[in-house]
Formats: structure tokens, sequence, C-alpha cells
């Protein structure tokens, strides 16, 4: 009797392409399907899976247990058998060409979901241009978590070390504690902003990097709101990592305790034209106007997040505003819709003429599966 | 009579008008003494006399009433509830069938024949029961305990409780606690009415026990012609159809369907073909415990585990009534619905009619041979639908997406069908069977049969038309069926065929569109196009990543196409449509219109260019985009799909190639969560900045929650007041003047004659205005004040209606196609489920008594994995479990074998293993078998084939931990002996059998059966497998040393499910899965040879001999006499020298002793006899003297006497004289 069993019925899922790798992984491990990727990169001159894709599938199997992954020779086909997210003490090193905020979002998801609490320490670039930096995950994606009834004692996200790419270096430690269920939310009303705060960061380079960026934030934002507060840092000797580098993280906090955030970092070392931090300041203010115009309850980075514990939580109505909804989540709704058989209705609000709002925000709905941590032990 | 009782009238009562009675009765009238009074009159008696127990009482009080709470959960509740699940348990012969028979009567008036399956009725206004027969097998035992709400169980009053009453009890207790009715029978085979009312006590305090204290037990006292007594009955339908179930937590997060229903779909030729192929079956069944996905995977308990190919709802068969206005429910709203029981007569199902023999038809032939009645049925089935699927073909040609010519099924007659419908017989051309075309055309021939519906001959007619011309166009067609759709709803037939059209109709128009079956979506397709192209120019890439956005387009564009075709008409009526859309809209749309045929193949470059001028104005766009972004989320999945099949033969004559490398470029893009901000959005410009300038605090606030409107709403509310000290009054000044004053005060201007009635109604609004201010103060006051004493457990429980609230209201409006596609579809609907491939038995070896259960399953319910329990073996069981032995367990849905492993947890937390289950204690348990939540229940059984006289429960349980590896050890000794002794230092061999395990247990410690512990340190190179050891003190050679070491234990990977529905009718409860140890050796007839070391043995001990205590000299010494070691040993000879010599007399000296003898024995008894003498004479003389003695006390008994009665006689003289004395002295 193996698990091939004609007993249980299959139910695999099969794509095509190394696209939204992450998506598909993380929401097989949370369903318990299996699924299949082929023809990574098939057509490419350098076939197959990149290092941090087999970086994040090492991650992956050492949260789980018993996950049954098989590669082919090339790396072009990739079978995902999950096991049980066991969690605990989880040291990773993440590879360089992706910031370690690649490898966090997965976690994030994953987190809630464990046998024992996730006591996780990600060496590698803490921040980057392709993805979230820790900052940002810190300061959106945890307050959001929290609204889900994901809180508690050990619930927390550091940045110990800051690396910045290409050279990393960085460090960051993130605990979270084990739920069985997963609170419904109504998200309909995201407040207006009251304050704006931010962390300007700069390693091995002048510390007065950060207050150049820091001043010429506020020149842009003091328009709005005089709530403004930029907290410089600099981190120093062993904690700054291997490349130098700076950037800003900036946050807006509304009333109703929804948050929305911007970021920007300088180019790495030797990719590209070096950048001025005023430059940086202004661009990433204006980024988090855009973020603002977009609007919602979530910001665009945590759309993801959101829904899928919107999907996992318990037999009812959750709702949520959102912005105009990103492709990443476009894809991710229907990466929900394969794995778990869930629909979201969507509803476009129009904003109303003579209130000066932004853009389009969206009313997502969805009735949760009723899902529960089936990996926690009962006592 | 009469007239007597009226003459003899009871005396009235007299009420008394004084005295004291009435001077009480009247204190009472004018609110006397009450409870507060009391208290003032006897302060004592209510005073605190012990604030302990006070606080004692008080404490228990809010602990009673904390017990009360439960955890307060969302009420899930479906407004239209399914069926309540009644399952009838009892053990054979007690008059299982009898009861649901009367039931039935009862509810409907009908009368059924043979219950075989699930009998659904409408009881009352709001509540409808399933009613099934649980029989004496264990596995339907078990499948039916988990899906009901109410049991009936039926108990033999007579015979008393028998051990299936007890069984079901406990697989109950297991897996949540249904409602429980007792009902006892037999209750007319008591002849002694003494003994009845002892039988019923007993039988209800034992029922009691197992239940709860107070649970209902009915009396079914006798029959009546082979019924029960109609009153008892019609009470017990009424316990029935006003009681209240409280929801269970396995049903209420499972969705389930107890199947009442069951069609073969399989393709007759194929089963002809080859009569064990897999079969694909629909069941239908009324959908209860949560909402269900569609293309989930169910388990069908006794089948096994498959994924549903397609869910559907159907119109109700027993539908409620609609109107609320009458008490009770006429004879037409009694509705009975019990296919499996032959009743009904006409089932309509999604695309076909099915007609039902006669229920007596049936039921003659379900004793001689059920199979072949099964087959022929479904037979007579698959015609029906043959013809459905044929018509499909037909009109998936007309809708655009042709797939099959005309002519060939013009030309094929019904014999050929069968073969054309192989071809057809794919999931497309299922969607497309859906057409109004087919279903009505089912109404045909069923109209040829039954005659229950009047408008049916009317449309058949149509329907022929429909049939014989091919060209004649879907709209034409779509009309018709409206039409007659109208027709049908005004003949006002039964509830289903009223029901039936609508649904077709909705289903002809969502045809064109798989993913919905929205109307809308059709108009909208031309701005998806638009929208998409717009998203290219923007550069947004890895939009999706199966497809480039090309493909999207270019299916649209096909659909647009053959939109086109369809006709006219259809364009007339969306352009109608169309006029509601904004205007803009509609030019966009005509433009389509135009451009399309031209610019079909390079559309996407074209469109580009279009969009790019209008891009400029990014709201506009986001407009257009916004009611399509679901259809841009979802619809493009499918179409994807569809288009891929396109691919692959395009109307079976092209094949569209297109460049891949695009796709694959798609398909490997950069993963990132990041959203590029939109390009478009200049954030120097002004008008950009106030665009979201509302969007903080410091912008615009909306009326209602604006600062401004706030303080003036107070003001409002606090403007005016009276100072009380001086009697002054402010006014308000600020705040606006009312429109009732400002009125007034412009007809004063107007008309100064009207003042005073003006005044008057000032006045009057004055007050109401105050009396409004007064009553807005009370609520804000209220609000303030009163929800202070609102708990916790009241804030959760408003929380929690909020939100069922909330999910009741969510999808209240949406249309129940849409609303299946968000929620899944929803308890209380009555659905058909699709199951491709399930095994052959299952259709041949049907048998309705046994209730098939589709049981959903969660997200990662199907994968198999390592359980760990806490289990304990039932108390009534009289074995004890053993480890390895295959055990049957029914956990979840499922019921299936598989081998436990027994545990215990150690104080480390080491789960150590056990070769059986301990007596009267949990243990835990390790299987391999299929994932289940934690906290599910599970029991246990050895074997399910036959009935046992036993109890067969072996254990229940309950489930604890799931993982992928276990943790459970068995203890392992390893032995060695000393092999050479240094001083603690000891060689040890035979423990080990090389260097390498030697090396792997370095550091380990290692015990003497006496007790002497050690540590391994090193190997030796000889003998192989010796090492050194170190102990606390040194060894004997004799010494055994032992290392205790945990080895982990595999559990085996045995999931086998028991699939007794597939065994043949008959031998249903036959199912033998694996054998345990013993019983294959049982049947086998093995005896193994017992260990000679294991048998009993006489004991011979050998008499063991101890060695002297020796006591050191110096000890001796020491010692006190009494201690000191005796010398025991007997006396010896005694030396010679200590010897004396005997004498010997001589004969005068003989002569001498011998007179000397003589002499001294008569003188011995010369003295005895003077003594004896003397003896006599003493005793005499003590005779004499005692007699002399009490002579002499006589005497002076007598004198002192004489003395006394003179000194008395002398005293009374002198008394008498004095007394004489005085009077003579007077």
């Amino acid at each position: 009797m193996c698990l091939q069993n004609n007993n249980m019925a299959s139910q695999g899922l099969a794509y095509d392409g190394c696209n939204f790798f992450r998506q598909r992984l993380v929401l097989s491990t949370l369903s318990g399907k299996r699924v299949k990727i082929s023809n990574i990169r098939s057509k490419d001159d350098n076939p197959g899976l990149r290092d941090f894709e087999a970086s994040f599938i090492r991650l992956l199997d050492k949260v789980t247990n018993g996950s049954k992954i098989e590669i082919n020779q090339t790396g072009t086909v990739l079978f995902y058998m999950p096991g049980l997210l066991h969690g605990g003490s989880v040291e990773h090193d993440c590879n360089m060409q992706r910031s370690v905020g690649y490898y966090l979002e997965a976690l994030l998801m994953l987190a809630p979901f464990m046998k024992t609490s996730l006591k996780a320490t990600l060496r590698g670039v803490t921040n980057d241009h392709t993805d979230p930096t820790i900052d940002m995950l810190k300061s959106t994606a945890l307050p959001l978590m929290k609204k889900f009834g994901i809180d508690g004692e050990g619930f927390d996200l550091k940045v110990v070390k800051r690396g910045m790419a290409p050279g990393g270096g960085g460090e960051v430690f993130f605990s979270c504690p084990v739920r069985r269920t997963i609170r419904p939310v109504q998200l309909t009303d995201p407040g207006k902003i009251k304050r704006i705060r931010g962390v300007a960061y700069s390693v091995r380079v002048s510390p007065q990097m950060a207050n150049r960026i820091v001043d010429s934030t506020r020149s842009v934002l003091n328009q709005f709101i005089p709530d403004i507060y930029i907290y410089t840092d600099h981190m120093k000797g062993a904690n700054s990592g291997k490349s130098p580098g700076f950037g800003l993280t900036l946050v807006a906090e509304t009333l109703n305790g929804s948050f929305l955030s911007a970021e920007m970092s300088s180019t790495p070392q030797g990719q590209g034209d070096p950048m001025l931090p005023e430059d940086l300041g202004r661009n990433c203010a204006k980024l988090l106007l855009e973020e603002v115009h977009r609007g919602g309850c979530v910001d665009s980075s945590n759309q993801s997040l959101t829904l899928l514990l919107m999907t996992l939580g318990q037999q009812d109505v959750s709702k949520v505003l959102l912005g105009p909804l990103s492709p990443y989540t476009i894809e991710f709704l229907r990466h929900i819709k394969d794995f778990f058989q869930i629909m979201f209705k969507i509803e476009v609000q129009k904003p109303s003429e003579d209130k000066r709002k932004g853009g389009d925000k969206v009313l997502m709905t969805c009735v949760g599966v009723g899902y529960s941590n089936i990996n926690k032990t009962l006592k | 009579m009469d007239g007597k009782v009226k003459e003899q009238k009871q005396k009235q009562h007299q009420q008394k008008h004084s005295g004291p009675k009435a001077e009480r009765k009247k204190l009472k009238k004018h609110g006397g003494p009450t409870e507060e009074d009391a208290r003032k009159r006897n302060p004592k008696a209510f005073a605190v006399q012990s604030a302990v127990r006070m606080a004692k009482t008080f404490h228990r009080s809010q602990d009673m009433k904390t017990k009360k709470h439960h955890i307060p959960l969302v009420d899930r509740t479906p407004l239209e509830p399914p069926p309540i699940v009644i399952v009838v348990v009892g053990p054979p012969k007690v008059g299982k069938s009898t009861l649901i028979r009367c039931l039935i009567k009862n509810f409907t008036r009908q009368k059924l024949g043979d219950i075989c399956g699930p009998v659904t009725i409408v009881s009352g206004k709001k509540r409808r029961l399933t009613f099934m027969e649980c029989n004496n097998d264990i596995n339907t035992m078990i499948d039916l305990a988990k899906v009901a709400d109410l049991v009936l169980m039926l108990i033999d009053a007579s015979f008393g409780f028998e051990m299936e009453t007890f069984e079901f009890l406990n697989i109950c207790q297991v897996h949540g606690f249904p409602r429980i009715m007792g009902v006892l029978t037999h209750l007319d085979s008591f002849k002694n009415n003494k003994v009845l009312r002892k039988t019923k006590k007993n039988l209800k305090h034992r029922f009691w026990t197992e239940v709860y204290q107070g649970a209902k037990l009915f009396y079914l006292s006798g029959m009546v012609y082979g019924e029960y007594q109609l009153q008892e009955v019609k009470n017990l339908g009424r316990f029935i159809s006003v009681m209240k179930f409280r929801p269970l937590v396995w049903q209420t997060s499972h969705p389930y369907v107890l199947v009442d229903r069951m069609e073969d779909l399989t393709d007759p030729e194929l089963v002809r073909t080859d009569p064990k192929c897999d079969r694909t079956v629909s069941l239908y069944g009324y959908l209860r415990g949560t909402h269900l996905k569609n293309k989930g995977q169910v388990h069908i308990p006794g089948v096994g585990d498959f994924q549903v190919a397609d869910v559907n709802f159907l119109p109700d068969p027993c539908a409620l009534p609609d109107a609320q206005k009458k008490r009770a429910l006429n004879e037409k709203e009694r509705l009975l619905y019990a296919p499996m029981a032959g009743v009904g007569g006409v089932v309509y199902d999604k695309d076909a009619v099915y007609i039902d023999l006669p229920a007596s038809h049936v039921n003659q032939q379900q004793e001689e041979m059920r199979p072949t009645t099964e087959l022929v049925q479904s037979l007579i089935d698959t015609h029906a639908t043959l013809d459905a699927k044929m018509a499909a073909s037909k009109v998936s040609l007309f809708s655009g997406s042709a797939t099959l010519e005309p002519e060939d099924i013009g030309e094929q007659s019904g014999e050929k069908e069968g073969l054309q419908e192989e071809s057809v017989w794919d999931p497309n051309t299922q969607r497309e069977r859906r057409k109004v075309v087919f279903t009505t055309e089912d109404e045909e021939d069923v109209s040829g049969s039954s005659d229950d519906e009047d408008g049916d001959s009317e449309d058949s007619d149509q329907e022929d038309q429909g049939e014989d011309d091919g060209e004649k166009n879907l709209s034409t067609f779509l009309k018709e069926a409206r039409a007659k759709c109208v027709e049908t709803t005004k003949t006002g037939a039964g509830a289903p065929p009223v029901k039936r059209p609508k649904l077709e109709e909705r289903k002809g128009e969502s045809a064109e569109v798989p993913a919905f079956a929205d109307s809308e979506d059709d108009l909208e397709v031309s701005e998806d196009e638009e929208e998409s192209g717009g998203e290219e120019e923007a550069g947004r890439a890895g939009d999706s990543g199966h497809c480039s956005e090309e493909d999207e387009e270019e299916s649209d564009d096909g659909e647009e196409e053959s939109e086109g075709e369809s006709g006219e008409d259809d364009v007339a009526a969306d352009a109608a449509m169309k006029e509601k859309i904004a205007s803009e809209e509609e030019e966009e749309e005509e433009e389509e219109e135009e451009e399309e045929e031209v610019e079909e193949e390079e559309g996407g470059l074209k469109w580009k260019e279009g969009l790019q001028q209008k891009a400029s104005d990014a709201f506009l766009r986001q407009q257009q985009a916004a009611p399509n972004l679901r259809k841009r989320v979802y619809g493009s999945v499918v179409e994807v799909d569809d288009s891929e099949d396109e691919e692959q033969e395009l109307g079976g004559l092209f094949r569209v190639s297109r460049p891949q490398n695009s796709k694959k470029f798609q398909a490997n893009a950069v993963d990132s969560s990041r959203f590029s901000p939109d390009a478009s959005h200049n954030w120097e410009l002004e008008e950009m900045l106030n665009s979201i300038r509302d969007c903080f605090v410091t912008g615009k606030w909306d009326e209602s929650q604006d600062a401004a409107t706030l303080l003036k709403e107070d003001e409002e509310m606090y403007g005016d007041f009276e100072d009380l000290e001086t009697g002054e009054v402010h006014k308000d000044h600020t705040g606006q003047k009312d429109p009732a004053e400002q009125n007034s005060e412009n007809d004063d201007d107007d008309d100064d004659q009207e003042e005073s009635v003006v005044k008057v109604d000032d006045k009057e609004a004055m007050k109401n205005k105050r009396l409004e201010k007064k009553q807005r103060l009370k609520e804000r006051f209220d609000s303030e004040y009163d929800d202070g004493d609102a708990t916790y457990f009241d804030d959760l429980k408003e929380e929690m209606q909020k939100q069922a609230e909330l999910n009741r209201a969510e999808f209240e409006d949406v249309d129940d196609e849409t609303r299946v596609q968000y929620e899944g579809f929803r308890p209380g609907m009555y659905v058909r489920l699709e199951i491709p491939s399930l095994p052959c038995e299952f259709v041949t070896n049907f048998d309705p008594h046994y209730p098939i259960i589709l049981g959903g399953l969660g997200s990662s319910e199907g994968n198999v994995g390592y359980l760990q329990m806490r289990l304990k073996k039932h108390r009534w069981y009289h074995r004890i479990l053993k480890t390895r032995d295959p055990l049957i367990l029914s956990l979840g849905w499922r019921r299936f074998q598989t081998m436990p492993l027994y545990h215990i947890e150690d104080h480390n937390g080491r789960h150590r293993l056990l070769k059986y289950t301990p007596q009267h204690m949990h243990c835990g348990a390790s299987i391999w078998g299929p994932v289940t939540p934690q906290g599910t229940g599970f029991l246990a059984v050895q074997t399910v084939a036959g009935v046992k006289a036993n109890f067969r429960i072996a254990a229940t349980g309950v489930v604890l931990d799931l993982d992928k590896s276990v943790t459970v050890v068995k203890k392992l000794k390893l032995i060695g002996y000393p092999e050479k002794i240094f001083k603690n230092t000891s060689f040890i061999k035979g423990m080990f059998n090389t260097v390498l395990e030697v090396a792997k247990f370095e550091g380990a410690s290692v015990r003497t059966v006496s007790g002497v512990r050690g540590q391994i340190k090193k190997a030796l190179s000889t003998p192989a497998g010796a090492f050194r050891a170190t102990f606390e003190d040194r060894l004997l050679m004799s010494d055994v040393v032992f290392l205790r070491s945990w080895f982990p234990v595999t559990i085996p990977q045995l999931y086998n499910p028991v699939t007794s529905l597939l065994l043949p009718v008959g031998q249903k409860d036959s199912w033998a899965g694996m054998r345990t140890l013993g019983q294959l050796k049982h049947d086998l007839g093995i005896r193994n040879k017992p260990n000679a070391d294991s048998l009993y043995k006489p004991v011979v001990r050998a008499q063991r001999h101890f060695n002297r205590l020796q006591i050191p000299k110096e000890l001796q010494k020491a010692l006190p006499f009494k201690s000191k070691p005796k010398q025991l040993q007997p006396k010896g000879k005694t030396p010679r020298d200590l010897q004396r010599p005997s004498v010997i007399r001589e004969p005068h000296e003989k002569k001498v002793a011998a007179l000397l003898h003589a002499l001294s024995t008569v003188h011995n008894y010369n003295r005895k006899k003077a003594h004896t003498l003397q003896h006599a004479k003493h005793k005499q003389f003590l005779q004499e003297k005692g007699k002399q003695e009490e002579a002499k006390l006589q005497r002076q008994k007598e004198a002192r006497k004489k003395l006394y009665r003179a000194m008395g006689q002398a005293d009374q003289k002198n008394q008498r004289s004095s007394l004489k004395g005085a009077p003579k002295d007077d």
C-alpha cells in the first residue's frame, strides 16, 4: 500500500513555466495538493530552475516534514508533493539573487499554520529592488496579519543585520505563533491617513545620506500632512552587511489602522547609474502618493497575503477593499480557485466626482473554506 | 339526570366583608406588605449571617450560570434547510418499517409498500423529513450515525435492550451525538399491568443513563391491523416536527449528501463490450452540512474516494409550500419523494426525464431479481439521454463553436445514435447539453407516457418542429423556448415542472460563456478586449501565467463572431440592452463591430494603437476596466483552456499555429509581488496631487464625519440651556433656526392677522423639538451607560450574530447560478453529482436498502499520513487489542482497515511501544491512514462481517496529531558478558559484532543485572565487537552487562478501505479484510511450539546448607550470658573415672533392707490412718464449735432485741407522758 493508492483519488495540479513559482508551492503546501510544474525555462539558454528558486525549495523543505520534491536532470520539471508544515527553529541562507523578502513573503503565508511556532533566521540580502523589503513587510504585513487574529507573544520580525544587494550579509529574524483558525475580516473602510512614518537606512555609506533622504521626502509629503517622522537607521560594523547602499521605506497609517507603504533603495553597487539620495527620497515619496492614489485597506504588495488569509478563514463572509489588483494578485486569485475552489466576488467601486480619493477601488468578497490548521497538535 | 344536576346547585362562595380575613385582603389590594415590606419588618431574617457563606453561594450561582454558556458559534444554517434525516434503528423484528410506514402515512396520507432508500416528505410549512431505515449491519449503523439528525431508537420492550442498541449508542457518541429518541414497542405482549409498568421504568432509567437524564422515551402500546395506534403515531409525529437540533461539529464542517437516487450514465455500448468497465454515475440528494464546492473530492463510505466531475443543482423534488398563510398543509403540499422506493413516477434531471415503473411492478421484481431490473431501468434511462446527446451536438453547432456537421446528425437514425454518442461524449458537449431543446424533448417523451402535465403536448409540438428543421436559428429557438416557459408556468403544474424551464432558459443563455452564466458578460466581451489591449500597451508583463493576452483576445473575438452569426435577433436584443450602458461605451462597441471582420487577425496590434491615444486618460480606462474585472480574473482562465482545445483542432479541420516563444516568455517571467506604478501618473502636477487630497485627515471629510457638522450638531443639542441659578435662558445664536421657526417668521411678515394661530403652531413645534432633543439625549445616555454590564460573552455573541447576518445578506440578491460559483452549493439544495470511474460493482450490486453517502472532504483530507490518536479499549469489549493486529476504524467519513501500534507516553515524552492495549486506561495509537482534522473521534471494530453475540465495538478514541513521521520506540536490551575484569574496568564481549557498532555507542551507559552502572569507553581490536567499559565497582565474571536502548518502530502502511457496498446483494455484511494473526492461526490450524523455557514445570529446589554462625571469641566474651552461644551438644558418656561402681548387697543386708522397707511401709500406713482420723475429728470439732457459736449469736440477738424493745417502750412512755402532761398543764 503506497501513496499512489487507488483508493485515494488523485488530486494533482499541473502548471507550465516558472512564473508565480512561490504561489503554486505555497498554495500546494497549504491545500495538500500535489503540483507539477513543467517547462521551466525550457526554451531558455540557461534552462531549469534558478539558484534562488532552488533555495526557496530548500527552505520549504526545512519548514515541512515529509515533503517530496523531484526535479529532473535539467531542472525544467518540478514535482512537489507537500508534507505537513512543521515549523520550529529554522535557519536558512537565502540566495543572493533575490532578497530575503522573496522568501519571507512565502513564510508569512505559511507561518500561522505550522505544528510548532516558527522561529526563522534568514540570511542574505535584506533590501533590494525586486522584492518587498523587510522594513516594508514589518510595517505593513504584520499589522495586517494581526487583523486576522494572528497575534500574540512571539509575533515578531526583526532586522538583525542589514545587507544590501549584491553582497548581502544581512540577517532577519522572524517568529510567528500558530493558529488553528483564521478570523474573517471586514475591511471596507480604510479611513483617512493620519500619519506618515518611515525608515531611511544607510549602510557602509556616510550617515548623512539618510538625513538627505529625509529632507527631500518631507519636502514632497509636507503638502499633505504635517505628521511625518522618518527614522534614520544607520547600521555599522558587523551589522552593516557586505555592500554599501541606502534606501527609504515610507508607511502611511490611517485612522482605521490600515497601512500603505512605498519603498525605494539605491541601485546596487556596480549595477547601473548611482542614485542621489535626494532623488531617491522624492521618488519614494511619489511612490507613496501613487500607493495612496491606489488606496484600499491593504497596500499593493500585500494583496495576495490578504486574499489568502481571507480564503483560509472560517466559513464566513470576508470583505476587503483593495486598490487596483496587481497582475501578481490576479494570478494569485486564479491559483486560489485552482487549489481551493474559491472565487471572489469582485466589485469595482468608483470614486464619486466630488471626492478626491484617488482611483478606483475593488471590493473583494469571499466565503472562507473553513480551513483549520491540521498540523497543530491537540493536547 | 340532567335535571337533577341542575337542581343540586353548589353553594355560592360568600365573600367576607368584615373580620380579619377581609381586612387582610383589603390591605393586599391596596399594595399591602410585599417582599420589600417583609425585609423592612424583619431585617434580621435577611441580614448577612456569614460573609463566607454568602461568598460561597454567590460563587456557586455564578459557576452554574457560566456552565450554561456555550462558545458562541456563527449561525450558518441556511434559510431553507435540507430535510431532517431521521434514522430508524433497532434490532431486527422490532417494528422499524412499520413505524416508518405509519409516520409517512401520518404525514402524507400515503401508503408506502416497501421502504428502501431514503424517503423524503414534507411534514410542515417549514420542515421536511427524510426517513431512513437502518438495518442490523454494523457498516450501515456506522454510516447512518454520521448523517443522522434524529435517531428513533426502537426497543422491543418484551425482550429488553439488545446489543445493537448499545452499539448504535456508542457509535453515536463517537461521531457526534445526534438527537436520540427511544421508542418502546411490543408493549402489548405484557399481560400483567404491574410488570409492564416496572419494565417501562427499568428501560427508561437504563436509557437515560446512556443518553441523558430525561431523554424522551416513547411508548407504542399495541398494533391495530398491523399498524401502530393512530393517536400514538400522531403524537410521535408532533414531537418530531417541533424538535430542535444542535449542530454537530463534523456535520457542520463538511458537506454531505444522503443519496436518494442513482443513475448510471455509462455508455451502454461500453458496458456491452466490457461489462466490468468503470461506470460514470450521477447521484442525487439534498446537500447538507456546509457549502459544497464543485470539482471537490468526496468519499463514499463503503466504496472509496472519488473526484466529482460535475455538480448541478436541480429543482427541489420535494419543495416546501410557498404560501405561508394557512396553518396546515393541503393535500397537494404533502409531498413524498422516494425514488428508490419507486415513488414519484417521473423524475426530472438536468438534461433528461426518467420514468419509473409503477411501484407495485418494481416491488414484485425487486423481490425476485433486483440486478436485472436495475439494468433494464438503466437501459430505459439511457435511451432518453441518447436523444438528448444527439440534440446537444446539433445545438452546439448553431451557437458558433462548431464541432459537428449537421448532415451527420440528420442522416443518423435512432439506432446509429449510439455510435454517434461516443464521439460526442466529452466534457464540452456535456456542457452544451444543458440546452432547452433536449429537456423539452424529453418532456415530450414523458408526456407520451405520463399524463401529469397539461401543457406538455403543445410544447412537444413545438419541440418536434425545432428538432426537424436543423437550419432554424438559435435565436428563434430561444424565443420559442421562452414562450413555452410562459405557457408551462401558466398551466401551473406541480413544482418541479414549473421551476425546470426557468433553469433551462438561464442555461440557454449561459451556454455561450462557459465560465459565467451572466448575460452581462456577453456584452462586456468587447470591453474586455479593449481593456486587455490597454494592459499590453501599459507594458505590464506577466498578466497571466498561462497565456499571453493575445490568446484571450482571439478567443473573445471568436465569441463575438459567433454571436454575430447567430442571428440578427440576438444582436438586436443586445443593442437594446446596450442602450442602458453609457453612450461612450456604445460607440466603442459599434466601432468594434465594424472592425471585427476586417481586423480579426491583426486585431491586437490595431487595438493597441487605438488605445494608445486614449491611454492618456487613466480614469476613463479604469472605468472601462471596472465591470470586466471579474471576467479578467477568472474568465480568461477558462477561455485559455478553450482556446487550447481550439488550438488542437478548430472545427475538426484547422490547426492554428501560434508563436510559442511569447507564451513561454510569459510563463517564465519574474516572480515578484511588487506592483510597478502607473507611468501615466505624474505626481509633479497639481491636479494629480489634488486627486488624493481627501485621503488624508487634512482633506475634506464626509458630511457625516466632518468636524464642523459634528460641532454644529452638538451645538444644536446643547446650544440652548437655562441657567438654573440665575434663571437666565441662553439662546442658541450660532445654530440655524428651525425650519418651523423660519416659516413662522416668514408668516409673521406676510400676515399679522394669523399671528395667534401661528403662535400656537410655534409652541407646538417648540414642544416637539424639545421632546425630540430629550429623546436624543436619553438615547445617548443609554448607549453610554447601559452597555456597561455587557460581558465579554455578550460581545462575542453579538459579533457572531453580526457575522451571521452578513453571511446571509451578502449573496441574498444574487441569482443561484452565480451564487453557487462564489460560495459553492449551499446546504438545502437538491444536487446532482456526477462521478466518473466508479467501480462497476457499485452499479451491478446496488442495493437501495444500504445508504449511499457522499461525504465531502476538506482541503487536505484526501491525503494519507501518520495519525496519532488517543485510544481506549471499550470497557464492554471482552478482549484486549494487540499491536499490529489489523483493526477496522471508522474515522471521519471513512471506514478502513489499518494496523495500529499502541504506545504510551513516558514521563520524558517518549512514546514507548506497548504490545497490548491496557485494560482500563487510555493509550496512544499510531496508524497510517487518511489525514483527518485533530479532535475527530473514531471507533474501532475488529470485524464487520456477520453478527456476533457480544459487543462489537473494540475501542474508541480521538485523533491528536498528524504527521509524516512517527516517534514510537520500543525498548531493546543488548546483552554482553565480561571477558576480562580489571579493577573497575572490564572488557565486555558479545554485545556487538563489529568495531563500527561499538563506535556508535561510545559513551553509552551500561548496567549489570546487579545494578552496577558503567559506561562504554572504546572498542577493542579483538575479538570484534568487544569493548572496554568502566564501572562504578568491580564486576564478577558471572555478571551480565546490558545496554538499554530505544529502537524506532515503523508503522505498517496499511490503509484498506472497507468496500462493503461493492459486495453482492445479500452479502454486503460479509466484508472480510486482513485477518489478525490469531485468526489466521486458528483458520489454518497452526499452533506454535511453545518455548520450552516458558512451560510450567514442577519446581525442584536443591537443599541448601548453611555454614554455622561464627561469633568471634572477643565478642562472645563481651556478650551477656543470655546472648552467649550455649553449649547445646548432648552430654557424652561419663568418663570411667567419674563413673560410680554399682552396690551389691549381702543376703543379710538384703533382709535388713527388706524389713526396713516393710516397717517403713507399715509406719507410713499408720501415720496416714492417724492423720485421716485426726482430720475427721477436727472437722467434727469445728462443726460443733460452729453450732455453739451460732447459738450464742442467736442468744445475743434475742437479748438485744429484748433490750431495744424495752428501750423503745420506755421512750414511747416518756413521750406519751410528756404529751399527756402538756394538756394537763393547760
